[in-house]
């Protein structure tokens, strides 16, 4: 296992939380898609990433999250990101995923908007 | 004779409901501080204006519930807050005399603790008076009566205001709360200014504070010019409650009338509606009585839009433009002119400006303005005017335009005012303050410029490049004063802030638009305009200045400016590309770069506000190393996650020079990328790949190489499908210049980031040897 991969997972009411911490590349990128697969087949719908902990970010990490956003658009649920850096938000609108995706700065305002009050 | 039975100055003492009230507690602090200062003879007058319906009345009878409950000192006076309206029911002078008196009667007696009286008699209310020690109230009643027998409506006037506001052992003082003020320009055979010729004792005693409130400063502010009152009077502007006090009034309106909106809306809520109250009202009593439920965002944005396109909010401003323009065909250009400016934005501050716009004849573009002056949508300072900034009236112009003039449907416009508000997009972070933050500073140093005439290099990138690249800054600013070739900057009159929002579409004004004149003479031959736009984009582009110089053309048709009294002016965020630099100096656009206006305010004494200026990093300064270039090279093993290691040892190198963060984390990612790519693509026997990182003054260099057999650019049908090949377009765009030379011995990435956004070199892409990759291939 790489010693860069962390992934925290947690519910907030019917929103799973996805805490990336470390170096996002293909074995964490593959963990987070994981996660979020099983919740989309259990029939959760709101998914929320937290990029706060993120130190680095590899083109292949990034292609994961895109697969992960297909994914959860396919199956009509919602999603948005927290804590994402200057850098990472950059690269989010390089490959388009800021387009489909809204950030915030908190976790409370990523709930508020998934829940609809934002 | 036979007084007018109107109590109360027309209701709105009567309607006007305390715990209503919300916010506004600067403005009530100063109002109350000066009325009070009147009980010592140095009591201020002020001059309240703002936009119809934004609370200047609440804000008036607020006071004079203050004021009504202050006091009580020993042998201090209190202050008798006399409210009264000149709203234009009363419009001959006599009958407003009459009411006048019948208000200030009747509020004494109150304010000395009598009841209100149960019939009207003007006689026994001064007799009353007398025993509280006001002393010639029977005189000014009857000589009241006498000039209005005669039909003299002036000189009733001036009797009724002449009444002895104050009582003769010094219990107390009037401050007077004149309410619409603008109406008293508008009284049948009284010239305009007449009313504060006749309150000018009481304005200049210093006793009696004057409170004057109205929607038309300019009018108001003319008149007291020409009687020589205007250094009397201070200014308030009302505008819409702060978010916080607002989102209160929500609470407490939701509160009221059981209305249930989430508390995370309400400060959007608030912004919304321009923080106006009378449309938080209108909108709780709308949600109430359609008995509507407010979950979330977008179904506050739905009755929002339903409120503006048929509900109440469409209700209130139709009214308003049926009563200010009775005539159709004036309506129309008037509500078609308006939405150019409120809801287009179309940048304009000038009278002759407006008419023009309008397309009506001066004439009935001067009729158009002065009505929208006197409801208070625009405000006049000598030739300059400026327009109220009301969201919520631009999306009613908005619907009156497509409704009206282009025909279409009513929930076909809500709906694009829904999904416009939607999706509204914040800046990305840390752009939005920054470039706000450049414009302000930019618009400060346009205000000083004042017929100075500074060096022509100022404004030119390229040649400030080609002369000063790479030299120190001391260096540069020596050599700029030896400039030889200066430009004389006009006198800038105004400086209006643009914005960047559009709907939906591309943007269409600028960051700041000023108006100049080439001499000391303000005359139309001597007028030029600027259009100013501070880049957003840290490598400004071919395409962003065809657009401005776009936009600087429709100005200019819009205007009917000939070439030479527009110019146009870019300042860069970080640098631009040699394409975008070549087509600025073909349309005739001035760039400047960071350090150009950063010699550019020093030299009108302004600090720069942007960003810490940061020597080490500043174009041609000196760098840490003077002038070496240090090189570190690193071999790393193909393993996963090795990459990891590279970004560190790029960490630590950057150290050196003392780059910032964001610089930092862009040169780490894209070597992470180019050594992915090598492990990925090369097949290498040796299953290594070297870097070399070059740190000069200037710039950092980074070599990924690898011994593999080379690689074709471009994603292949696997990478598609999995989302993948990101990597080429990555570093693209994370870097400066970005060079790959492949070929059967391997491949070299060559990427190259400036520090300090050095004038000297721009971003270059170069053909390598094997051939270059085009942006988006990996």
């Amino acid at each position: 296992m790489s010693p860069h991969k962390t992934i925290r997972i947690r519910e907030e009411g019917d929103t799973l939380v996805v805490c990336v911490g470390g170096y996002l590349n293909s074995l964490l990128g593959e963990e987070v898609e994981k996660a979020v697969r099983t919740r989309l087949d259990g029939g959760g719908r709101r998914i929320l990433l937290d990029f706060q902990d993120t130190r680095l970010v590899n083109s292949i990490g990034i292609s994961f999250v895109i697969g992960i956003v297909e994914k959860v658009m396919e199956r009509e649920g919602r999603m948005a990101f927290c804590g994402v850096s200057r850098i990472n938000s950059d690269l989010f609108r390089v490959t388009g995923l800021a387009k489909y995706v809204r950030s915030f700065e908190t976790e409370k305002e990523v709930l508020d908007f998934l829940a609809g009050n934002a | 004779m036979g007084y007018l039975r109107l109590f109360g100055t027309m209701g709105a003492e009567a309607s006007f409901r305390e715990e209503d009230f919300f916010g506004r507690e600067e403005e009530l602090s100063a109002l109350t501080r000066a009325a009070l200062e009147g009980s010592r003879g140095i009591g201020s007058s002020f001059m309240i204006y703002g936009p119809p319906n934004i609370g200047k009345t609440s804000l008036l009878l607020k006071l004079a519930r203050t004021l009504g409950a202050s006091g009580g000192e020993e042998g201090v006076p209190r202050p008798f807050p006399l409210y009264f309206s000149f709203s234009q029911i009363l419009s001959h002078p006599l009958a407003l005399s009459q009411h006048f008196l019948q208000e200030v009667l009747s509020q004494l007696l109150r304010f000395l603790g009598d009841p209100r009286p149960s019939a009207f008699d003007p006689a026994a209310m001064c007799d009353r008076l007398t025993s509280f020690g006001v002393m010639g109230c029977r005189e000014v009643l009857a000589a009241h009566e006498r000039c209005t027998a005669e039909g003299d409506g002036l000189s009733a006037l001036v009797n009724a205001l002449s009444f002895p506001f104050s009582s003769s052992g010094g219990l107390f003082y009037p401050v007077f709360l004149f309410d619409d003020f603008q109406y008293t320009g508008k009284l049948q055979g009284v010239p305009e200014g007449a009313m504060l010729s006749i309150l000018r004792p009481h304005i200049k005693s210093g006793h009696f504070p004057m409170f004057l409130s109205g929607s038309s400063p300019g009018r108001v502010t003319a008149a007291l010019k020409r009687e020589g009152l205007y250094g009397t009077f201070q200014m308030i502007e009302i505008g819409g409650l702060s978010t916080d006090s607002a989102v209160r009034l929500w609470g407490y309106l939701c509160e009221r009338r059981r209305v249930d909106i989430p508390a995370s809306l309400l400060s959007r809520a608030s912004e919304r509606l321009g923080g106006i109250p009378t449309y938080q009202r209108m909108l709780v009593e709308e949600i109430f009585f359609g008995g509507a439920n407010v979950p979330d965002a977008v179904t506050f944005e739905n009755l929002y839009a339903v409120s503006v396109t048929e509900g109440k909010i469409n209700r209130y401003w139709r009214e308003f433009f049926e009563n200010t323009f009775p005539d159709r065909a004036r309506r129309g250009r008037a509500i078609r002119f308006l939405k150019r400016v409120l809801c287009d934005l179309f940048p304009l501050d000038t009278m002759e400006g407006a008419i023009s716009l309008m397309g009506a004849s001066e004439e009935e573009g001067e009729a158009i303005l002065s009505a929208l002056e006197f409801k208070g949508l625009l405000k006049a300072d000598l030739d300059q005017i400026s327009f109220v900034g009301d969201p919520v009236l631009a999306d009613f112009l908005y619907w009156a335009f497509e409704h009206g003039v282009l025909g279409k449907g009513t929930s076909q416009v809500a709906a694009s005012i829904v999904q416009a508000k939607l999706s509204r997009t914040a800046p990305l972070p840390g752009q939005g303050g920054d470039h706000a933050r450049r414009v302000s500073i930019v618009k400060e140093l346009m205000r000083k410029w004042d017929l100075r005439e500074v060096p022509l290099l100022l404004l030119d990138f390229g040649k400030f490049r080609e002369k000063f690249g790479g030299k120190g800054l001391l260096e540069v600013v020596i050599g700029m004063e030896r400039e030889a070739v200066r430009v004389r900057l006009p006198k800038v009159s105004s400086v209006s802030t643009g914005y960047r929002a559009s709907r939906g579409g591309p943007r269409f004004d600028f960051d700041l638009v000023a108006y100049g004149f080439l001499d000391g003479d303000f005359s139309e031959e001597n007028l030029v305009l600027w259009a100013v736009d501070a880049a957003v984009e840290k490598n400004l582009g071919a395409r962003a200045v065809e657009h401005f110089e776009n936009r600087c053309r429709l100005l200019a048709l819009e205007k009917g400016l000939p070439d030479d009294r527009l110019r146009k002016w870019m300042i860069l965020n970080e640098t631009a590309d040699p394409a975008a630099v070549d087509l600025a100096s073909g349309y005739g656009i001035h760039l400047s770069h960071p350090t150009q206006l950063r010699l550019f305010l020093n030299l009108f004494g302004l600090e720069e506000l942007e960003r810490e200026p940061d020597p080490a990093r500043s174009p041609g300064a000196e760098a840490p190393r003077a002038g070496k270039t240090l090189e570190y090279e690193l071999v790393l093993p193909i393993k996963a996650d090795s990459e990891v290691v590279a970004a560190r040892v790029a960490e630590e190198v950057a150290a050196f020079a003392s780059v910032d963060a964001d610089t930092v984390d862009r040169v780490k990612m894209a070597i992470i990328e180019a050594c992915i790519n090598a492990f990925e693509h090369s097949a290498s026997e040796s299953g290594k790949v070297r870097l070399r990182y070059l740190l000069a003054p200037d710039k950092i260099d980074i070599f990924v190489q690898d011994d593999g057999k080379g690689f074709r650019p471009g994603k292949t049908p696997e990478e598609s499908k999995k989302n993948r090949g990101w990597g080429l377009k990555l570093i693209r765009e994370l870097l400066d210049d970005v060079e790959i030379t492949t070929g059967p011995d391997g491949t070299v990435v060559h990427m190259v980031k400036h520090l300090g956004a050095d004038p000297a070199n721009p971003g270059a892409v170069q053909q390598g040897e094997g051939g270059s990759a085009s942006p988006g291939e990996s």
